[in-house]
């Protein structure tokens, strides 16, 4: 049924396309009062035809049809085919290659973007792979070493070593749990062809879950909020939102150096609902800005330090599932010191409930 | 009456997380059973009558939701589901099979410990807890009089509407397990439709306005995003 939608739209096309060209070749004809240039602006048609349309079919069809064109309204006798006379015949068939040429390599420069699109997906994926088996490398080696020494000297050691182990022990499985969590938030998104299951959240009870959830991971981190008094609903998928907000909170907790005030802003604006997460710690560096969201897949000389690559991911996660809700997301420094994250999302419009 | 007494059995398949939970509650004083699948876990229920049983959903025998509803046919001994995290609407199917509460992997500790409480005082003191010889629910400082139908938040009484006293009270009468959406708005407005969840998100919003409580602060009521609300027992 699409594709012959599609095929329509490019036939029509190829029709205009060429009746407008002829149109103009005509035009010019009588302004210079010679045909010297309709060949120019046919192959120029072929050309556009080529480009726009989705097979290379067209692209030969119109270039056949320049052919017969000139032939028959701008070369001697007019208005008429002719194909005896010679210099008729070479100038169709010079005509004709150019076309087919031209419309080939059209074609052709259509596939290898698609395959460089492809290409560049499959080096992401890869990229990703690499650079989270290598993060997960760092925490279960201490895991690992950290249980094996408890098991083989359990003897001689004292608690107070035992207790040191437990804790570095769940540490890094603390560490390891939101970097698994983050990995479940891609796959849910990134499955081709499956969209989001949104469903209406209410704010106040998206960030009360937010705030209970980083409570317990960050007792003692205060969260400023501010939000709108009224009920105010948004489609989304929760569990994705929540990971976001959490992620942007504990960013600012692990790099923010200095930070004494950390706050959660919500507002609307228009159609939209903005979430700021803004803090007064050290700010981000210029050249780190830029690619922020996408920083965890590049650079990747930077020395395995996990805490810092962790966040990484968790802020390219972050655009990713904001993107998947057609949202906006951006981070920026504050003229006050510090930085503010800030993404939004579109609000329930109203008689389009669940 | 002495907690030491209090008999548990896991349900789990990962030996290595059914050990780690069994050691926790030894260390608290309870008494611990273990099964491995859900037809040795139904062959232990029969024959020690736990106090409360603890179930992984993804067993490799059978359908955790089948379990939860054979038990439910004859029994009410709280029953705590531990599940993944993936998906909301296993946790809604297991608490409408009649499941009391939901603990997603991974958790901590704290987390299960303040779970098998809390079941266990449903147990123990039936569906009513939290409630005093004169008729009365009390959480922190809220109370909520079910015969003058009369909501307190300390020495003020607050003045709730007909629906969300009724939703107040519904959520009291069960403390301590999550009613998912569905159960409240079958109970409350016995008939249900596309608008029902706005309804009841609208009307849990004015109790918490009402309540005085701000987002993350879940002194009395806590919500489970997607599912539904539980009223809280714990102080």
């Amino acid at each position: 049924m699409k594709i012959q939608h599609s095929r329509i739209k490019d036939i029509l096309f190829t029709i205009a396309v060429l009746c407008a060209f002829f149109v103009i070749s005509l035009a010019i004809t009588e302004l210079f009062h010679t045909p010297a240039l309709t060949t120019a602006v046919f192959t120029l048609a072929v050309f556009l035809v080529a480009l726009l349309t989705q097979s290379y079919v067209y692209g030969i069809l119109a270039s056949l049809i320049s052919v017969l064109a000139v032939n028959f309204a701008f070369t001697f006798p007019y208005f008429k085919f002719n194909f005896s006379i010679p210099e008729n015949l070479v100038s169709a068939v010079i005509m004709l290659v150019i076309t087919c040429m031209t419309s080939a390599l059209t074609t052709k420069l259509k596939q290898q973007e698609k395959l460089k699109a492809e290409t560049e997906k499959e080096k992401m994926r890869a990229n990703l792979l690499r650079a989270i088996s290598h993060d997960l490398r760092t925490p279960l080696t201490a895991i690992y070493g950290s249980s094996s020494a408890i098991l083989e000297n359990f003897e001689s050691l004292t608690t107070e070593d035992l207790k040191q182990m437990a804790e570095g022990i769940r540490e890094d499985s603390e560490w390891l749990i939101g970097m698994v969590e983050n990995l479940l938030s891609v796959t849910r998104i990134d499955n081709q062809g499956v969209k989001l299951v949104k469903s209406p959240v209410v704010l106040e009870e998206l960030i009360d879950s937010v705030l209970v959830r980083f409570s317990k991971r960050f007792p003692s981190q205060e969260v400023d909020v501010e939000m709108p008094e009224e009920f105010i609903s948004i489609p989304m998928d929760a569990v994705l939102i929540t990971q976001v907000i959490v992620n942007m909170l504990e960013n600012a907790v692990r790099h923010a150096k200095g930070m004494t005030m950390l706050k959660l802003r919500v507002f609307t604006e228009g159609e939209k609902v903005v979430f700021e997460i803004i803090d007064n710690g050290c700010g981000i560096a210029k050249e780190r800005l830029g690619g922020i969201f996408t920083g965890y897949l590049e650079n990747r000389d930077v020395p395995a330090d996990h805490q810092k690559h962790n966040m990484g991911i968790g802020l390219s996660v972050c655009a990713s599932i904001i993107k998947a809700h057609d949202g906006e997301i951006c981070a920026e420094n504050r003229t006050e010191g510090g930085c503010c994250f800030r993404f939004s999302l579109n609000m329930e419009e109203d008689g389009n409930e669940q | 009456m002495n907690s030491n007494r209090y008999k548990i059995l896991i349900i789990e398949d990962e030996t290595n997380i059914r050990n780690f939970v069994k050691t926790i509650l030894h260390a608290n004083g309870y008494q611990v059973l273990e099964a491995g699948s859900s037809r040795e876990g139904m062959m232990m229920y029969l024959s020690h009558t736990p106090d409360c049983l603890i179930l992984d959903l993804g067993l490799p025998d059978g359908d955790g939701i089948d379990f939860i509803t054979q038990v439910r046919k004859q029994a009410g001994v709280p029953i705590l589901v531990l599940s993944a995290r993936t998906n909301e609407s296993d946790k809604v199917e297991a608490l409408d099979a009649g499941a009391n509460d939901y603990v997603t992997k991974p958790f901590g500790t704290a987390e299960l410990l303040a779970r098998v409480r809390a079941a266990l005082r449903i147990y123990q003191h039936g569906s009513m807890q939290n409630l005093e010889t004169d008729g009365k629910f009390r959480v922190n400082d809220l109370v909520i009089d079910f015969e003058s139908r009369q909501v307190m938040l300390g020495e003020n009484e607050i003045h709730l509407t007909q629906t969300e006293y009724n939703i107040a009270a519904l959520l009291a009468r069960h403390a301590g397990k999550v009613m998912t959406y569905s159960e409240i708005i079958r109970e409350v407005w016995r008939w249900s439709d596309a608008g029902s969840v706005k309804k009841l998100q609208v009307n849990m919003a004015n109790i918490r306005k009402k309540m005085g409580v701000k987002p993350g602060d879940n002194r009395y009521i806590s919500n489970e995003l997607g599912v539904g609300y539980r009223m809280n027992t714990d102080g």
